[in-house]
């Protein structure tokens, strides 16, 4: 017994401390930010502005990592070194707000003067001890918390509320304004701190560098593009031995099952409703749809996370019996009705005779408020929820939704159209803003026969009315332009 | 809900009709409490109805009470809402001390309007019964009476405000109510209101505004006189949804002419209901049996002023006639159809299932039940927000639109977990599709469409929106099905009711 605690005494040290630690308050860094996101219902206002304080650090290549829940919808942004005075503007080079990253670019390079730049370590081990650093609550200067890695699982991002990717769990305090320092190990960048739970005591979390690496290997070719998935839903149904042998899946196989393809995805013309998916590149799947990754199990996606969108997986599957293999190029694959909040661009519209169109977004459903998914028009919650099976329309690019009425006398009778989604105008399928624009500009029609989902009766629209109506009700309404459905005006 | 002929009743009504009518004339206010100790009872309600989630459950018992008013001489009638999912009921009555069994005749909840029996053998003296003849007239004072628990006769007052055409909080359709306003005590259990000595209705709701809501004469003479026919047919019900026709571009739009300044515009219709076999969607409903309806819908009726056109509809017994004139396609029509009715079952998804155990059937520890309104309701506060879409859906759309391919909506409720589902132990509220193949378009599909394929090993079950299936081993069902029902208490695996 005696023999085995001096060892392990003697052991410790040398893997606790490594050969110098950083000095952190060279490289970690406070952001002020000043924000101002866009009314989504009227999307040619914007919100008030707000002002907030996060943390980042300086990475290789006179760059500054952040989390990209710090810096989006911003309007400012100031970087801020500890113990000096001066306040150094910066700008957003690439923003994930999938993976909850931000890379900043500060113009002064003096600013980089007597600053150090961190290296990233690999996944921590369960139970290790690691240091948070940050500015949480703001204050002026650096501060430390420690604690132990808790768990490592794959869990929901909460900045665009929809992706998963894996979380690194960790005791060490993580308070609003931690966000975006570092988490570190041996001398090392483990993790990004970005979220917590309101509900629970001692549990924060950071994003670890798989993710991170994931983020700056995108970048590489100076354009973000994000995280890519295989467009499939699978179901973790084969521990039931009579789906298993329905399904002709030989009794010592486990596996994942696939119960729809997205249309338009890549797997659309590889896998079907059915095929069990047993491995995928060099990793065994197992009934709950788990993979032994990074020394222990976690979700088969943490596979397709390695990758960059374009490259492909190869996956085993069986199908009737007979064990296939395929290699399933990867890519974006977003639903119809986009699950994520969006942030920073201005969002599209058409406003055409007070009518306000936008595109359906889960920040417009967010407009109802805290209990939103309650709240919102049945309508609006069935596409949200279930617009992956409901739509089968190919060429759909987005559900177009009446927002806003801007009154007038031509649209005194619209009121209750308003939140609904546009089916179509004189017949012609809306699958886009751009169609409703193109729609409006046709001048040759009476009457523009607006029809929408879930609503039986027309709204009826005169159209050279309308066009004259359409100049004094931008103006008097303070709309910049009619349509804005590319990406300048 | 058929019944027999009871000639004796309308005798007794008649008898009553001479003595009250002497009294009509009484000036000033007239106080007839102590005349109606005869006519009305106290009825204690004890409820216990079906847990949805768990419907091989009766539900806690609770008590209620309520006030019946005499039609006969030992029949009264009270709001159904007061006897929905009743278990027993007994009655007080003035003068007599022991509880006197009843039970209930007829149920309408459209029409909200109970029958109830008092058990001749417990009823020591006949009640007087009541005629209601009270006449409508807008700001005349109204007394209510009513009897407590203590068999103390109680009487209250306030004002005919309105007539309106509304539906209660179970009805599916809008039947015609008064409005009382500054009411003097909360009434909402039946109590008696009266226009001097005549009765007028009986009370359905009241609000902390201190009004309350009355089931008119007219409506209870009906659900009473369709009551002593052979068969009770109820009342019409509304087979078609419309919607204001106020826009000018939307008239411009339907071409119609100048002198069509009114109707509505038929924006659905159903399969069922007056109307559903006559209207098309985007007709104008310019009139009802010759009553023009307004761009809101309403009409101008001689007593009671603008009411919904409903009341055209639903203040008529199914089986009469009733003539829609239209503008369509560019012409005017004139239609003559019959008024229908539908019993609550028939609907795709029913609006209320009360009073009898909800239609289930498990099997593997799957819950399949048929979908009700009732049922999701049982989801608690804000039950339409917590839905799952898309079940919701067919409540809010298709509810009133059965077809003969599909009568029901079946759900899986959820799977009591067992080795025989595992790995399906997460799936609920799904929408069935089919069961080994077979189309299900009602609960009675369940057991046979069980019975298919009995060459393979699986029942299998799919479901709408591209769930996962679930397969059942067969072999191994029925000593699953009966560990499931022996470990989770369930005395009864089925009930499919031949609605």
């Amino acid at each position: 017994m005696k023999k085995i605690l001096l060892v392990l005494t003697a052991l410790l040290p040398a893997g606790i401390c490594p050969a110098e630690p950083p000095d952190i308050s060279k490289s970690v860094v406070m952001i002020q930010t000043v924000k101002q996101g866009y009314d989504y219902t009227t999307p040619w206002k914007q919100k008030s502005t707000t002002a907030g304080v996060g943390s980042g650090f300086i990475i290789a290549g006179n760059r500054i990592l952040t989390n990209a829940h710090n810096i989006s919808d911003n309007r400012y942004i100031i970087i801020k070194k500890e113990n000096i005075a001066k306040k150094y503007p910066a700008n957003v080079e690439f923003i994930g707000h999938d993976c909850d990253l931000a890379v900043l670019k500060v113009y002064d390079e003096s600013f980089f003067d007597g600053t150090e730049s961190l290296d990233f370590g690999d996944l921590p081990k369960v139970n290790s001890t690691v240091s948070t650093y940050g500015f949480p609550l703001g204050g002026a200067h650096i501060s430390v918390t420690e604690g132990v890695i808790s768990r490592i699982q794959t869990d929901v991002y909460v900045h665009s509320g929809a992706d998963s990717h894996l979380v690194i769990q960790t005791d060490a305090a993580i308070n609003p304004g931690n966000s975006g320092g570092p988490v570190m190990q041996d001398g090392k960048v483990i993790g990004v701190a970005f979220q917590g739970v309101l509900a629970a005591e001692n549990i924060g979390y950071m994003i670890p560098t798989t993710v991170i690496k994931h983020f700056l290997q995108d970048v590489n070719d100076g354009r973000y593009d994000g995280f890519d998935s295989l467009g499939i839903t699978l179901f973790a149904g084969l521990h039931n031995d009579s789906y298993k042998d329905f399904l002709k899946i030989p009794a010592d196989t486990q596996g994942i099952v696939v119960i729809s393809v997205m249309l338009n995805s890549s797997a659309e013309t590889i896998l079907q409703k059915d095929d069990c998916i047993t491995r995928i590149d060099n990793y065994d799947i197992d009934n709950d749809g788990m993979i032994m990754i990074y020394g222990t199990k976690h979700h088969m996606s943490e596979a397709i996370e390695q990758k960059q969108i374009g490259q492909a997986v190869t996956l085993t599957y069986w199908r009737n019996g007979q064990k296939n293999t395929t290699e399933l190029p990867i890519q974006l694959n977003r639903p119809v009705f986009e699950y994520a909040r969006l942030y920073d661009d201005p969002p599209h519209y058409v406003c055409f005779a007070g009518l306000t169109f936008i595109s359906a977004s889960r920040n417009f459903l967010e407009t109802w408020g805290r209990d939103w998914i309650k709240d919102i028009p049945h309508i609006l919650r069935y596409l949200f929820s279930d617009s992956q099976q409901l739509n089968k329309d190919r060429l759909r690019k987005e559900y177009v939704i009446l927002s806003e009425i801007l009154p007038d006398e031509i649209n005194a009778y619209g009121d209750s159209f308003l939140n609904k989604p546009l089916e179509s105008i004189n017949d012609t399928p809306v699958r886009s803003l751009d169609d409703v624009k193109k729609a409006f500009e046709n001048k040759g029609a009476d009457f523009y026969i607006l029809k929408f989902m879930n609503s039986d009766s027309p709204l009826p629209i005169e159209a050279k009315k309308a066009h004259q109506r359409n100049e004094i009700i931008l103006e008097k309404y303070n709309v910049p332009t009619w349509a804005f459905t590319e990406d300048k005006i | 809900m058929k019944q027999t002929k009871n000639v004796k009743l309308l005798f007794s009504v008649l008898l009553f009709a001479a003595v009250v009518s002497s009294n009509a004339c009484a000036k000033g206010r007239i106080d007839m409490t102590e005349k109606m100790k005869d006519s009305i009872v106290y009825l204690q309600i004890s409820y216990c109805g079906y847990e949805q989630y768990q419907p091989w459950k009766n539900k806690d018992i609770t008590e209620g009470w309520g006030v019946g008013c005499a039609i006969g001489k030992r029949e009264v009638i009270t709001t159904a809402y007061n006897v929905a999912n009743a278990a027993v009921i007994k009655a007080k009555r003035f003068g007599q001390n022991e509880f006197i069994p009843a039970k209930i005749k007829i149920v309408d909840y459209e029409s909200n309007l109970a029958l109830i029996e008092l058990d001749p053998n417990a009823l020591k003296k006949a009640l007087v019964p009541l005629k209601f003849n009270a006449k409508y007239e807008k700001g005349i004072e109204v007394n209510f009476y009513w009897l407590s628990s203590t068999v103390q006769a109680y009487s209250g007052r306030g004002y005919l405000d309105r007539a309106t055409v509304d539906s209660s909080s179970i009805a599916s359709s809008r039947t015609l109510n008064f409005v009382a306003a500054n009411i003097s005590d909360l009434t909402g259990n039946g109590q008696l209101y009266c226009i001097g000595t005549e009765p007028l209705g009986i009370a359905c709701w009241s609000n902390s505004n201190k009004e309350a809501g009355i089931i008119p004469a007219e409506v209870i003479n009906r659900f009473i006189s369709d009551e002593n026919d052979d068969t009770y047919n109820g009342t019409g019900a509304v087979g078609f949804l419309t919607t204001r026709l106020l826009d000018p571009a939307l008239r411009k739009y339907l071409k119609l002419p100048q002198q069509i300044q009114n109707g509505v515009y038929v924006s659905d219709v159903y399969t069922i209901g007056t109307g559903s076999d006559v209207l098309k969607t985007g007709d104008v409903l310019v009139s009802i049996d010759g009553f023009e309806l307004n761009s809101y819908g309403r009409f101008i009726h001689p007593k009671y002023d603008a009411l919904f056109f409903d009341y055209l509809i639903t203040g008529k017994t199914a089986g009469e006639k009733i003539t829609f004139n239209l503008w369509r396609d560019g012409k005017s029509e004139k239609i003559e159809a019959l008024v229908k009715n539908f019993d609550v079952s028939q609907m795709l998804v029913p609006w209320y299932y009360l009073d009898s155990q909800p239609q289930y059937f498990i099997i593997g520890g799957c819950i399949l039940q048929k979908l009700t309104k009732t049922y999701l309701e049982a989801r608690g506060a804000d039950w339409a927000g917590k839905a799952e879409p898309h079940i919701y859906n067919y409540l809010l759309n298709e509810a009133f639109k059965p077809t003969e391919t599909r009568k029901a909506i079946i759900v899986l409720s959820y799977v009591l977990p067992g080795n025989i589902n595992l790995g399906y132990h997460g799936l609920s509220q799904l929408v069935i599709d089919n069961i080994n193949g077979m189309k299900i378009r009602s609960m009675k599909d369940i057991p046979v469409a069980l019975t298919l394929n009995p060459e393979t090993k699986y029942d299998v079950i799919e479901f709408e929106l591209d769930q996962p299936k679930i397969i059942l081993d067969r072999a191994t069902m029925q000593s699953a099905n009966l560990i499931i029902e022996k470990t989770y208490g369930i005395d009864k695996s089925a009930n499919i009711n031949s609605d």
